[in-house]
């Protein structure tokens, strides 16, 4: 395993949006304790979007769990926006999970309302916010579409627009397209840059995809298998807007390859 | 598909029940039938008509059995069948017993509560919410477990309180199941009553048949059979009609959420009598 | 839990059930004379199953069960078949049968009784006519659950009408058929009951329901006993094979 310069200093000039140090996570299994998380410190600067890439049981999602408040950890410290963060605070951070998880029995402007109606903001200032969301992910005409009524892909822009309807200045998305296919997962992942480029929000996105981790992000972090480790930063230095063109390219492939590499290696 | 020049199933359906109306009417006078087994429809609703205040007062008092019935196993099998299915440890221990249970006829029963409650509604009524009990706990115990758990995650994250989890999380997604026990109950309840009823009672609608069997007075035991059969047939079409306008947001077809966890076998759900 | 403790704590549920039934009544804080003790109840039993009036009920509550059983089975399969195979008829009838399952189908009994008086045929047409039901139901189900995947697969190798019945079909079939038999039987049995129970000079429901009149508990308590334990048995050893037969199902 290589230990990269780049890994050491994560005071950094700027605040950063999420600050972790020395984050370790112990729970208990069936035969005794199990050690999912070691010593992870990173720095996401602000409107930044990064990525997190690891094999399966590395602890990703307990990890941006614990940033989204729905975890703690059981040492070191994570800030949000220069906060902890023990409980869900969706002004904060908003959480699009992997399974849309929209409610059945609401439809989809109802349910983009959800986390404004828990507020008892009032009826006709959330039915406005939850349609303009709408409106930002694609979806203006399908306020009043039940979930049935919705293709995969629909689902989730469903989903994007409630994680993004308290206008939380953080996103954390753990595997949002996984369930998809691969067009409709491709279509997604240039919609939500677009979305994200107009709204400045800090994005951290878990994925098992390379190609999707290299496409979206600015940053690459690499975890290691149980427990999991930071092992690589990755800067994706590609220009703005993304292409699909930039997927054809050498350069496109080189960081592919190098993020396949870190993997491989942390078996 | 090849363009049908069959009649649609809805118009073949409607046919055959004016078949079978025609049929009732015509055969028993033609004589192809003795008037002692299948009295003429003119007869029965003659008698019907005829003889109101005594059906009226016998359904009611039928209704009312079915109604406290009702509320014993719905109120009970629905709480309990969430409590055993929402609980893991109990549900591996108690389920098992309980489908074997369900390979006894509870018909066996029912002297049991004429003894100890003798010929009058108590009896109905303990029978009939006991029948009609365990199969709307199973069913509940099963639909409980089909609710996504990821649904109290995500209401977490979006900042839901304890109460809010319940109130807005829990109770919507539950409804599909609690209504598949509602309808299940009342059908059973309705069809645990009448059985007790023909089998030893002194009012009701099944004491009706039986009476008037035992008199051989054919078209009087078939207005009461008849009053039976649009009793169960009307509870079916409101509960499900009530149903789908309650649960438009399903997707096709009756409480598939309900159903998937209802049960692998077609039939569990469904009476033996 | 493990598989052992889990069939322990079930067992000493039981006993414990068992206990209370026995002791509650003898200790009288329930009447006796309402709910008697379980020893009692099973040395009532055992009374009973010497007595050659008990082994004639017995003899005719099997025979009935048996007979429409043997009728009910292949007149319900054979008509389920057809309405799985006949999209057009499975269109026309199945929305008829969520209809039957809420009616009463013991409202029928008395028409029963009009045509073949109070007799073994009446009996056995009214069981075999409420099990017919199930089966068909099932065998329905039975046959539309063989997935097209495995028909495709067969039929792309040449497989003839004949083979794909019993290489496909049936096998795919097997563990839903075993589950139809234990569950039509369930049916059956209480069709008989109820039949029985409710004009019948004869037969173990016909003893139940006159040592209910009599007041007779014991005797009352033993029979349902009896009966459950058979139900319960079969029930079991149909479910233990079809556990055998499945083990390839997820």
């Amino acid at each position: 395993m290589q230990q990269l310069a780049d890994l050491g200093d994560t005071s950094g000039s700027k605040p950063g949006a999420i600050e972790v140090r020395d984050l370790s996570h112990v729970y208990d299994g069936v035969n005794g304790q199990v050690k999912a998380l070691e010593d992870i410190s990173m720095h996401v600067a602000p409107g930044k979007f990064t990525v997190i890439v690891g094999p399966s049981g590395c602890g990703k999602t307990s990890l941006l769990m614990m940033m989204a408040g729905l975890r703690a950890q059981t040492s070191g410290e994570l800030l949000c926006h220069g906060a902890p963060i023990p409980q869900p605070d969706p002004k904060r951070v908003g959480v699009v999970f992997q399974e849309a998880s929209l409610y059945p029995w609401l439809t989809a402007v109802q349910n983009v309302e959800f986390p404004l109606s828990l507020r008892n903001d009032p009826k006709t200032e959330r039915r406005e916010r939850a349609l303009q969301m709408l409106a930002l992910v694609g979806l203006e005409g399908f306020a009043d579409r039940y979930p049935h009524e919705l293709s995969g892909g629909m689902k989730q822009r469903v989903s994007i627009a409630r994680g993004l309807v308290q206008d939380p200045p953080v996103l954390l998305m753990d595997e949002p397209f996984a369930a998809l296919d691969e067009q409709t997962r491709m279509t997604m992942g240039h919609e939500l840059l677009r979305i994200w480029s107009t709204t400045s929000k800090t994005v951290v996105f878990i994925t098992h995809s390379l190609t999707e981790a290299v496409y979206l992000a600015d940053e690459v972090l690499v975890m290691s298998a149980r427990p999991g480790r930071i092992i690589d930063r990755i800067a994706i230095d590609l220009p703005r807007p993304r292409t699909y063109e930039m997927m054809a390219t050498d350069k496109f492939g080189g960081l592919r390859e190098r993020i396949w590499q870190q993997i491989r290696s942390a078996h | 598909m090849k363009p049908s020049r069959l009649p649609s199933p809805q118009r073949v359906r409607w046919a055959m029940l004016v078949a079978t109306l025609l049929a009732w009417e015509l055969v028993p006078r033609a004589g192809w039938l003795p008037e002692l087994f299948l009295p003429s429809l003119s007869k029965t609703l003659l008698v019907l008509g005829s003889d109101w205040s005594i059906y009226g007062s016998a359904l009611l008092i039928t209704l009312g059995e079915v109604a406290i019935s009702m509320l014993i196993a719905c109120g009970g099998g629905i709480a309990l069948g969430a409590i055993v299915g929402g609980l893991a440890r109990l549900r591996v221990l108690l389920m098992p017993i309980f489908s074997s249970l369900y390979a006894v006829p509870i018909v066996i029963l029912y002297p049991v509560f004429t003894a100890w409650f003798g010929v009058g509604p108590e009896s109905k009524i303990a029978f009939a919410g006991i029948y009609a009990f365990f199969p709307v706990m199973l069913s509940t115990a099963a639909g409980i477990r089909t609710i996504d758990p990821q649904y109290l995650v995500a209401a977490r994250s979006m900042g839901a309180t304890l109460s809010q989890q319940v109130t807005r999380v829990i109770i919507p997604a539950s409804l599909p199941t609690v209504f598949t026990g509602l309808r299940l109950g009342g059908a059973l309840a309705i069809i645990g009553v009448v059985v007790a009823e023909m089998l030893t009672a002194a009012a009701g609608i099944g004491y009706l048949v039986t009476l008037n069997r035992t008199i051989l007075d054919s078209p009087r035991v078939f207005a009461a059979l008849l009053m039976i059969l649009l009793l169960s047939i009307a509870y079916d079409i409101a509960t499900r009609k009530l149903e789908r306008r309650l649960l438009s947001w399903q997707p096709a077809g009756r409480s598939t959420i309900a159903m998937r966890g209802a049960s692998s076998s077609p039939t569990t759900n469904v009476s033996a009598a | 839990m493990t598989r052992l403790r889990l069939a322990l704590s079930r067992a000493a549920l039981l006993a414990a059930v068992l206990l209370a039934w026995d002791l509650l009544p003898r200790w009288e804080v329930i009447n006796p004379a309402l709910l008697p003790p379980f020893g009692e109840v099973m040395s009532a039993l055992w009374t009973l199953l010497q007595r050659p009036k008990v082994h004639d009920a017995i003899a005719v509550t099997s025979a009935e069960v048996l007979v429409a059983f043997i009728i009910a089975i292949p007149l319900g399969t054979l008509l389920g078949v057809l309405i799985a195979e006949k999209p057009y008829l499975g269109a026309v009838f199945k929305p008829l049968l969520f209809y039957v399952f809420s009616i009463p189908k013991s409202i029928f009994l008395p028409m029963f009784i009009l045509v073949f008086g109070i007799t073994f045929a009446q009996k056995v047409a009214y069981a075999a006519f409420t099990t017919t039901f199930v089966v068909l139901m099932s065998a329905t189900a039975c046959v539309e659950s063989v997935k097209n995947e495995y028909i495709e697969v067969a039929r792309s190798y040449g497989a003839t009408r004949r083979q794909l019945i019993l290489r496909v079909y049936i096998p795919s079939m097997l563990p839903m058929l075993l589950e139809t038999i234990r569950i039509s039987m369930i049916f059956n049995f209480t069709g008989v009951m109820i039949a029985e129970m409710y004009a019948s000079r004869t037969g173990i429901g016909h003893l139940i329901g006159s040592w209910g009149e009599n007041f007779q508990m014991p005797q009352l308590f033993a029979g349902i006993v009896l009966l459950s334990a058979i139900a319960i048995l079969f029930n079991e050893s149909v479910r233990w094979l079809e556990e055998r037969c499945s083990n390839w199902r997820t």
